[in-house]
């Protein structure tokens, strides 16, 4: 009889899909014998008997074929082999015609090739006539050829001036949006709506200075009008000379170094109260 | 031409032997074209395949699946009695609804196979 391995008693991890459509299908004989349950090592010992059984017969099959001289094995030369295994084709016919055929393993492996679509961008080009047709296809063309990546601008009139009447308005409307969430508002109405918000305007004191000085930048020189200015009102009520010649140093640091910023101190009123 | 006639003669015998073998064998593999086995077709020629066996007729297929399928179907036949014997002896015992849930078990299947000459030792515990 045929070998079988000497410890079948664990079935592994049964990943092969054949493997388990075998097992399924020894469960489905089991089932009609009159079992209604089995134990794991039985069922992976006659799987694999049941595997290595079929080996065997095709085995021996094609070794009749082939000692009759022939390459395609014959109904007789499966019926040698039965006969040399011991499986006689007697019970067969009555086998076949049992009554109760019940059980019928219908699964079929079924292989999902439905992914390659999915992913698919540009279009293949074709093979050309001199490439035979069982070679891979082409890759997308988008992948390997060249192609501008300008798109032609569009021209026409129209189009051009409501581009940029559209982009006009978003400008406008996003900053005000950025002047009311930043700096101080008025409301219009009496209401504590956030619509209809008014960016406060800025009182200044001077107002023919921006006139008579134009500048380019605006830094944080404000900041600094400020600061110049309280500072010098407190140091003017406290001691003044040493502060004074500290100022004078720092603006004159300040002077050199664009990059630096002014320091700005705690406020010495407090600290000395 | 004694000889040749002997030979004849054997094989006439033998001719005859084999046609009726071969009538059945043709009949059948006939009948087989309607007949579903339990093991689908496509495994059953993977498992050929691996060893050499290709043939465009699938009604050999079908012949090959039914016979192993019957060489299952008897050993789990001789289990099943194996297991209906061990069950008449304890049918004194007060389970008697759960004779008919028969379990197959290796202990049943063991000497069944030893008929058959496959020696099959399964280990006592794991280590």
């Amino acid at each position: 009889m045929a070998a079988v391995p000497p410890a079948p008693g664990e079935t592994q991890g049964t990943l092969d899909p054949r493997r388990k459509t075998l097992a399924a299908a020894v469960a489905g004989i089991l089932q009609e014998a009159g079992f209604l349950a089995f134990e794991k090592a039985a069922l992976g010992t006659l799987t694999e008997m049941l595997q290595s059984l079929l080996r065997e017969i095709g085995r021996s099959t094609r070794a009749y074929s082939e000692l009759a001289y022939r390459t395609e094995p014959v109904g007789a030369d499966v019926v040698m082999a039965l006969v040399d295994m011991g499986i006689t084709l007697e019970g067969l016919q009555m086998f076949r015609s049992r009554p109760n055929r019940v059980v019928i393993t219908a699964p079929s492996q079924q292989v999902d090739l439905k992914q390659h679509n999915v992913l698919q961008v540009g279009d293949k080009k074709s093979h050309p006539a001199h490439i035979p047709d069982h070679l891979p296809p082409f890759p997308d063309t988008h992948t390997y050829c060249f192609s501008h990546t300008y798109k032609q601008p569009v021209t026409e009139y129209e189009a051009i001036r409501e581009k940029a009447a559209a982009q006009k308005r978003d400008i406008e409307r996003a900053l005000t949006k950025f002047a009311t969430k930043t700096r101080d508002t008025q409301n219009l109405f009496l209401t504590d709506d956030k619509e209809y918000l008014l960016v406060a305007v800025e009182p200044n004191p001077k107002a023919y200075l921006d006139a008579l000085m134009p500048r380019d930048q605006v830094f944080e020189e404000e900041e600094e009008h400020h600061t110049k200015k309280k500072r010098r009102i407190v140091t003017e009520e406290s001691d003044p000379g040493q502060e004074k010649d500290k100022l004078n140093e720092s603006q004159e640091g300040e002077l050199d170094n664009p990059y630096l910023r002014p320091v700005k101190m705690p406020r010495k009123g407090k600290a000395k109260k | 031409m004694d000889q040749s006639g002997q030979q004849q003669g054997v094989g006439a015998a033998g001719n005859q032997v084999s046609r009726s073998a071969g009538l059945a064998l043709t009949d059948f593999l006939m009948q087989l074209e309607e007949y579903n086995p339990t093991i689908p077709d496509a495994v059953t020629a993977y498992y050929l395949n691996s060893s050499g066996f290709d043939t465009a007729d699938g009604r050999l297929v079908r012949l090959i699946s039914l016979a192993a399928q019957k060489f299952v179907s008897d050993i789990a036949n001789d289990a099943l009695q194996h297991c209906k014997m061990r069950g008449a002896q304890q049918s004194s015992s007060k389970i008697k609804g759960k004779d008919k849930r028969f379990t197959l078990t290796m202990e049943d299947l063991t000497p069944v196979l030893a008929e058959y000459g496959i020696t099959v030792k399964k280990p006592h515990y794991y280590i």
